[in-house]
């Protein structure tokens, strides 16, 4: 069957199911919110459905975060530009334009704008992923290897902790403690206990779900408490008007350009949709002519930095099916989803469960033009769901982490470490660190440690093997001159002013 | 001769190297061989302990140059979620505030502990220990009550890990109401009655969805009465 075939059977497998229609529903909604509502983020309702994902089939969970991925990117972009609150990092270039925007009254127009954009740029990106994912995976199955896919790991860490934290350090330290916590257990080679401290519960090493939920979930709670939140907001008057086609067709560059940029930036591990924001609102600016116009209320900043966010998401899934390897936190949790169904993403994937693949590809596909449909429609309904008190939703996003901590194995445990991992989370956050980084580090340490081993053995030892494999010594040059040109960049690049995003005057625009 | 370096500076990197010592020291526990594979058990942990160490200096040396210097404005933007302001802003980065923040984190490792040592047993069953643990909550329930209202971050970062260290012995139940009230006076709720009413909501929807529903046995408890008052929800409920 042709890829044509093949979406069109995952449509009519995702449509032909009622749970399935529910679950879908779910996550464009549920993505939406909790990406608009400030203080909590798509990350956060993932951290929080994961564990019960083990309720559902795989298809069904991977659809659902998927879907939650694209819309959640899209949802920020509403308290970004109305509130000049960004929703999730991805979005704050938004603020830039867009909150500027709403001040002159155009605040309908920008959030037009962010629909049609973000539709358009996840839509193209799916398209796009639909193509070159099978191929890619096709390729990789005789290509990669234990040194391929270890080298591959080693790149993609190179590059998240270059570009995931506040300082090149930080996010090596970052990636470094995830890897540490991704040792505690039993060795994959000998089966060795290491670092068990001699409790029983360490043999097993540390579970990803409580760690996952302490620090994406909990730690929020920490932060926004410190913040002192209260989460009500005096919401603007609000409709929304889709720019003209004359006014789409005039900034036809800028859409494409983004759509380029989002989709490479996607590939890349690392902070892929907000990489991506920042580099399309960039190059909007570096390629205007008037470029004293960013930052007053542009609806070219809006137009970039939306477009290049949504067509991330496509893209990020392709290393994900396609090699197995996350490059972000949210598809590092979709790696979690599969080994709680006792699957391992990656080429394999495309020849036992295909089904799966294609079923999550028309999700994403419907999801991206479900946002034209619900942000024209639910807009609305959702600026009024803000205004929810953050003091009554805390206790609420509190007790789901408990729940789903213990769900998984009914130990209170567990639910320590959770809060413990929250409170650790918590401290580093407010010193810098990555919390997306330390994840990709835990669920990639696992890997990365196996397929050493595997390497090593296949090269009888030998580290000079690697210079006999080209895709795997290409892939180690590509991360050690990641890693140089970052140490350089962190000791001789004068670095610049810090921005001033969140407050009333947008960044000046760089470039 | 300090550079741009602060000693916040200084004991983050003191912070790492330690770590570094304490987790190479331990690794010697499990240094043993492996016929199939020449690096042995300690190989890997011990290259990430090595890389550790190097980050750490080099975020000392770049810290020593550049002080709070972000790599660049871009990532800077991207990563920053106003934490580090908000902490700022709030002067919670002072010694005294980070030592009595670690004091009240203490509190659920006391409840954890400390009970055991006065009755002299672990065993979960043991009418003497339930005792000691009545007591040894309800003395650290009224020192949490006693800073609730002028600590509230401290609290906060405390008060999930304290609920969780009761969930065993008190059960989800009995204590979670408190629980959602404790949370939204931290967050700075005073009215009584829409506190009343959403603790109501909250806890009505978990029972609902999660008992009634999705039947996640959550925990009912180890000491009465609250043993009992758990199983009789459930057992309405499902």
């Amino acid at each position: 069957m042709n890829a044509f075939d093949n979406f069109l059977q995952g449509t009519v497998t995702l449509f032909s199911d009622p749970i399935n229609i529910l679950i879908f529903l779910g996550g464009v909604i549920g993505g939406m919110l909790f990406g608009a509502i400030p203080g909590v983020s798509m990350l956060t309702l993932a951290a929080i459905l994961l564990p019960f994902t083990a309720h559902l089939s795989a298809e069904q969970g991977i659809m659902l975060f998927s879907v939650m991925y694209c819309t959640g990117v899209y949802g920020g972009a509403i308290t970004a530009i109305l509130f000049n609150i960004p929703g999730a990092p991805e979005n704050a270039p938004t603020a830039f334009d867009g909150y500027p925007m709403t001040k002159n009254g155009q605040a309908g127009k920008a959030v037009g704008a962010a629909v049609m954009c973000s539709a358009l740029g996840g839509v193209v990106s799916t398209i796009i992923m639909m193509a070159a994912t099978a191929p890619i995976a096709d390729w990789a199955i005789s290509a990669f290897g234990p040194p391929e896919i270890f080298a591959l790991v080693f790149f993609g860490l190179a590059v998240a902790a270059s570009v995931g934290a506040k300082t090149f350090w930080k996010g090596w330290l970052s990636i470094l403690i995830g890897l540490m916590i991704a040792v505690v257990g039993l060795d994959p080679v000998g089966g060795i206990e290491r670092y068990d401290f001699d409790m029983p519960y360490l043999l097993a090493g540390i579970h990803f779900i409580p760690t996952i939920l302490g620090f994406f979930a909990v730690s929020e709670i920490f932060v926004q408490a410190e913040k002192k939140v209260r989460g009500s907001y005096e919401a603007p008057k609000l409709s929304v008007d889709f720019p003209s086609l004359s006014e789409l067709i005039a900034h036809k560059f800028a859409v494409i350009r983004s759509i380029v940029i989002g989709f490479f930036c996607g590939i890349l591990p690392g902070i892929g949709a907000t990489l991506a924001a920042f580099m399309g609102y960039n190059e909007a600016v570096r390629w205007s002519k008037n470029k004293e116009e960013f930052g007053k209320g542009k609806l070219e900043g809006v137009i970039s930095s939306e477009t290049a966010n949504n067509a991330a998401t496509g893209a990020a899934m392709i290393p994900l099916l396609a090699l197995g390897l996350p490059g972000g936190a949210l598809t590092a949790m979709m790696v979690g989803v599969f080994q709680m169904h006792d699957m391992q993403p990656g080429p394999l994937v495309f020849l036992t469960s295909a089904d799966l693949v294609w079923v999550v590809f028309a999700a994403m596909f419907f999801a991206n033009c479900s946002i034209l449909l619900i942000g024209f429609l639910e807009t609305k309904t959702i600026i009024n769901l803000l205004r929810i008190p953050f003091q009554f939703l805390a206790p609420l996003i509190l007790l789901l982490a408990t729940v789903g901590a213990y769900a998984v194995r009914g130990l209170t445990i567990d639910i320590i470490v959770m809060f413990l991992a929250g409170v650790v989370g918590f401290f580093l956050r407010r010193s810098g660190y990555s919390i997306a980084g330390i994840v990709l580090g835990l669920i990639l340490g696992k890997i990365g440690e196996q397929t050493f081993a595997q390497a090593m053995q296949m090269l009888h030892f030998e580290f000079s093997g690697f210079f006999d494999r080209p895709i795997a010594l290409g892939l180690l040059i590509a991360g050690v001159l990641t890693l140089g040109g970052s140490i350089y960049g962190a000791f001789f690049k004068k670095s610049a002013a810090p921005p001033t995003t969140g407050s009333d005057t947008p960044p000046p625009a760089s470039g | 001769m300090m550079g741009k370096l602060r000693p916040g500076h200084l004991v983050e990197a003191a912070f790492w190297l330690g770590l570094c010592i304490f987790l190479y020291a331990y690794s010697f526990e499990f240094d043993r061989d492996i016929e199939i594979y020449k690096y042995g058990a300690s190989g890997w942990p011990r290259a990430i302990i090595l890389l550790i160490a190097i980050a750490a200096i080099g975020q000392l040396i770049h810290h020593y140059v550049k002080g709070d210097e972000s790599s660049s404005q871009m990532i800077s933007a991207a990563v920053d979620d106003g934490s580090e302001e908000a902490a700022h802003e709030a002067h919670h980065e002072t010694v005294k505030w980070y030592l009595s923040t670690f004091a009240l984190l203490s509190i659920p490792f006391i409840y954890m502990r400390v009970p055991e040592w006065f009755a002299g047993t672990s065993e979960p069953g043991d009418p003497g220990l339930h005792t000691w643990r009545l007591i040894i909550a309800a003395i650290l329930v009224a020192i949490v009550v006693y800073f609730i209202r002028h600590h509230r971050v401290r609290v906060m970062l405390m008060l999930p890990l304290f609920f969780a260290s009761l969930l065993e012995d008190f059960g989800f139940y009995a204590i979670a109401p408190f629980f959602i009230i404790g949370v939204m006076y931290l967050f700075g709720e005073r009215r009584a009655k829409p506190m009343a009413l959403i603790m109501a909501l909250i806890f009505g929807f978990m029972l609902m969805m999660f008992v009634n529903i999705l039947y996640v046995g959550l925990p009912v408890g180890n000491i009465e009465p609250f043993y009992s008052f758990g199983s009789w929800v459930v057992t309405v409920l499902q």
